[in-house]
């Protein structure tokens, strides 16, 4: 691979200074430096380098996606998640994780597959380089209750397949239900803690006994996986901290206890709210039959307000929101996440500086990673990088936009080099 | 799509006639002109690829494939590999088939029932890149036969990459059910195979009965039928029961030789000759010495397929490239050494051997008329070749020396072109 050198670019470095003009050089997969240039500075010399003049353009760390769902297929109903069968479904998840590499997202957490194995394969299905995506943490099927969110059969079509998660009833199921995942390879174990009002169980409703959750957080943590929960209630969310579970979505509905207990734990725990399926189901969805009024009797305006409230005070108290969650809707389709940064600057009040940072500095921790390997531009960090035209800092939303993202480098690869100029005449000399 | 003009080349047309230097231009996905003299067509408005007297023939069709074979030396290693996985190595290697310059595959049997056709209509709809293709159901095949990899302590049919059925009706509910998955053809094994000790090559195991269930299926529903049919029984029995396909056709006798010529404008054979040599030759690494190989029986099989088909091609029977590439010994994508074996073993010319590859190829692809000559009107499935494959066939197996793959007017892989030697980027 060769090594690349981006002159003449603002370079966000992730550490929350202001942009500076500079150089970088990517040798291998790491960046091995970082430089600022400018009047009367003389960059130093670089030999044998694939340069890359940025004039101008906007270098930043490559973005992670903290609630990451590429087995949800961009329709509008749970059920239709179901429908697909495994090898449209696999090929579908290969597509998507495609997508989001290309829309700048180097990283990627798996929140929950809606098949046992799908998140699994795709992850080592791009270590292996038989597909391209981003880095992958692997998540299990969510694990719910009868009845609960994840439980999409019937009463006449009982079928564990209907589902896209996995039910379990008691604390021995549970035991087993995690063993399995564990099995196949997941890096994460995704419990359904509250409802979800489209479901039927109301949001600020709980799901799981103390006992069942504890059982698969020991299981779990013995095997050295993460566990991670669907939390919107403010219950849910304390059970979150008492278990020890390090990643909290959603956590929509607060109260000072839980907000004083997350930000007295607020280095243990990673929340990614995921405002917009909240914000979508609410207003944008009316084409699929969801209208405002219909929403409104879900209890998603209520939830939305509750959840603007509970990020705002969060974000005030400095515990960490990240972007991403519940992407693969219809109306929330796959690939336009970045869309949660101007959520986060427009409803919690978030600088677009704590809104890149949030997408990038805390991605480190968040992929299991460090702080020192990911997420920044310094030395000695993996090169994954995004080279934008524009400043983010002064418009968020140029970051939705594919043709404003001139270059994705994934460990020190481009996944879609900058434009080259090229000869007019296409001609090719044997 | 842009349109493309070809200048500078060395035009292989696949009617049989010797290259000529002209042009060739695209439009869309077909071919709109093809000019035959040095002064290239006005380009209009295309992209011009100079191929500086480069050989452009037509894409190569691949008469035999199984994507779903994972280049394991074993038939029970096809099985061992998880439905996903199984799923994105398809996917892979059929990408690979188009960039090796295999613009259509003839798919021959795949090792899960909805393998094929979900690769087919994933192509299809642009999800994936991969060739023209035409989706197989599973072998279907009896019990102990060519495709039973069952145990007897682990019966469950999952272990097997063939489908087991016992009775008309058993094979009538199996076609169906692959009917219903929307396969293009049926594969019946009607023969055994040398692999498989325990049905031998020159055994022929199916009931009449069994096999006119299948094509009566068949017919209903405008499918075709194909054949693994290695004895010269089996080939008599397809032949009777209005298969196309027969895929190997080994052992022939007076009978099965005629039967053949008589059918020879609607039937094809597919030999999958590399295997048989390769287990002979080249499969020590893998525990099989040639010692062993004879004793399976391979030395007699090869004996009797070169004497075969050398027969089936003085009688103008249509002998195709393809077959059984995907394991350990015959890795996917050096498929175009057929065309070597044509030439060295069978007694094809050079021009036969391309011309069995390309414009047999357009037959077998059911497009005669559209499919497999650079010829006005047909469409634009193309091989820009550094080189004259008429004085070597083996090129074609190099990649280096495919220049550039079109299909359907779209390049999967681009000629390179002379670029500026520094990335310069204004924002």
């Amino acid at each position: 691979m060769a090594d690349v050198l981006f002159t003449n670019v603002r370079i966000f470095d992730g550490s929350g200074d202001a942009p500076f003009t500079g150089e970088l050089l990517v040798q291998g997969n790491r960046i091995v430096r970082v430089s600022r240039t400018g009047y009367g500075v003389r960059p130093p010399p670089v030999l044998g380098a694939q340069v890359i003049d940025g004039a101008g353009a906007f270098l930043m760390p490559g973005m992670v996606e903290a609630h990451t769902h590429f087995s949800w297929n961009d329709q509008p109903t749970l059920d239709a998640i179901q429908r697909m069968p495994p090898e449209e479904h696999i090929l579908w998840c290969a597509e998507v994780a495609e997508r989001y590499l290309d829309m700048g997202w180097t990283s990627c957490v798996g929140a929950a597959a809606a098949k046992p194995r799908l998140d699994v394969v795709i992850r080592n299905a791009i270590n292996n380089g038989t597909i391209v995506g981003p880095r992958y943490l692997a998540a299990s099927q969510e694990i719910t209750v009868p009845g609960g969110l994840g439980d999409t059969t019937q009463p006449h079509l009982p079928q564990s397949e209907f589902a896209f998660g996995a039910i379990v009833s008691g604390a021995e199921e549970m035991r087993k239900c995690v063993r399995m995942f564990v099995k196949y390879g997941v890096d994460s174990i995704k419990l359904n803690l509250s409802g979800e009002s489209i479901t039927g169980m109301p949001g600020d409703m709980c799901q799981f006994t103390e006992v069942e959750i504890a059982t698969a957080v020991e299981e779990a943590k013995s095997w050295g996986k993460r566990v991670a929960a669907h939390a919107r209630s403010c219950n849910s969310i304390k059970r979150c901290v008492k278990h020890g579970i390090e990643v909290i979505y959603h956590a929509s509905f607060t109260d000072t206890e839980t907000l004083d207990l997350l930000e007295a734990h607020k280095k243990e725990h990673f929340i990614a709210p995921g405002l917009a399926w909240l914000i979508n189901t609410s207003h944008h969805a009316s084409e699929w039959g969801l209208t405002p009024e219909i929403t409104r009797r879900m209890g998603y305006h209520r939830e939305l307000d509750a959840a603007i409230e509970s990020m705002q005070a969060l974000r005030k108290r400095g515990v960490r929101i990240l972007p991403g969650g519940d992407y693969g809707f219809a109306w929330t389709p796959h690939g336009t996440n970045a869309k949660d940064l101007e959520y986060f600057v427009k409803y919690v009040g978030m600088s677009t500086m704590e809104a890149l940072l949030s997408a990038t500095a805390w991605g480190g921790p968040m992929m299991r990673m460090g702080s020192d390997q990911l997420g920044k531009l310094k030395d000695g960090y993996l090169a994954d990088l995004l080279l934008v035209d524009g400043d983010p800092l002064a418009d968020i939303t140029v970051l939705q936009d594919r043709s404003r993202l001139l270059a994705v480098m994934k460990d020190g690869v481009f996944h879609r080099a900058p434009e080259a100029r090229v000869a007019r005449s296409t001609r090719w000399a044997a | 799509m842009a349109d493309t003009l070809f200048t500078n080349v060395r035009i292989l047309d696949g009617t049989g006639q010797m290259p000529y230097t002209g042009s060739v231009l695209v439009q869309g996905n077909r071919i709109r002109q093809v000019g035959r003299s040095t002064a290239p067509i006005s380009p209009g408005g295309a992209t011009v690829i100079d191929g500086a007297g480069a050989t452009l023939m037509p894409g190569m069709t691949e008469a035999h494939t199984h994507f779903s074979w994972n280049d394991a030396a074993t038939l029970a290693g096809i099985q061992t590999m998880p439905l996903e996985e199984h799923v994105l190595w398809c996917a892979k290697v059929a990408k690979r088939y188009l960039e090796a310059g295999w613009t259509s595959c003839v798919g021959a049997a795949c090792a899960k029932p909805r393998l094929d056709v979900v690769i087919r209509n994933a192509i299809n709809a642009g999800q994936i890149p991969g060739p023209r293709y035409l989706a197989a159901s599973q072998e279907i095949t009896v019990l102990g036969g060519l495709g039973d990899e069952t145990l007897s302590h682990l019966p469950f049919p999952e272990f097997s990459f063939g489908v087991n059925v016992s009775s008309a009706d058993e094979m009538r509910k199996a076609v169906r059910l692959f009917l219903k998955y929307g396969v293009d053809s049926i594969k019946l094994n009607l023969s055994g195979d040398n692999f498989t000790p325990d049905s031998p090559a020159e055994t022929t195991w199916m009931t009449d009965a069994e096999v006119e269930a299948a094509m009566h299926e068949v017919r209903i529903r405008g499918k075709r039928g194909t054949a693994h049919a290695r004895s010269a029984a089996s080939v008599k029995q397809a032949l009777k029961h209005g298969i196309d396909v027969i895929y190997h056709a080994s052992f022939s006798d007076t009978e099965s030789l005629d039967m053949l010529e008589a059918a020879k404008d609607r039937v094809f054979v597919a030999p999958g000759i590399a295997i048989l040599y390769a287990m002979l030759h080249e499969a020590e690494a893998y525990g099989i010495t040639n010692a062993k190989a004879q004793a399976m029986g391979y030395q007699i099989e090869w004996d009797a397929a070169i004497e075969s088909l050398k027969a089936m091609h003085k009688r103008g029977i249509r002998v195709l490239p393809g077959g059984d590439y995907g394991f350990a010994f015959t890795p996917h994508c050096q498929n175009a050494r057929d065309l070597e074996f044509f030439v060295k073993y069978l007694g094809f010319t050079p021009m036969e051997a391309i011309r069995s590859a390309t414009f047999y190829g357009g037959q077998i692809m059911m497009k005669p008329n559209e499919l497999g000559l650079v010829k006005d009107g047909f469409l634009a499935d193309l091989l820009l070749v550094d080189g004259d494959p008429l004085a070597n066939v083996a090129i074609l197996r190099d990649p280096k020396r495919l220049l550039a793959v079109m299909k359907d007017g779209v390049f999967a892989k681009s000629p390179e072109i002379a670029a500026q030697r520094r990335w310069e980027r204004a924002a």
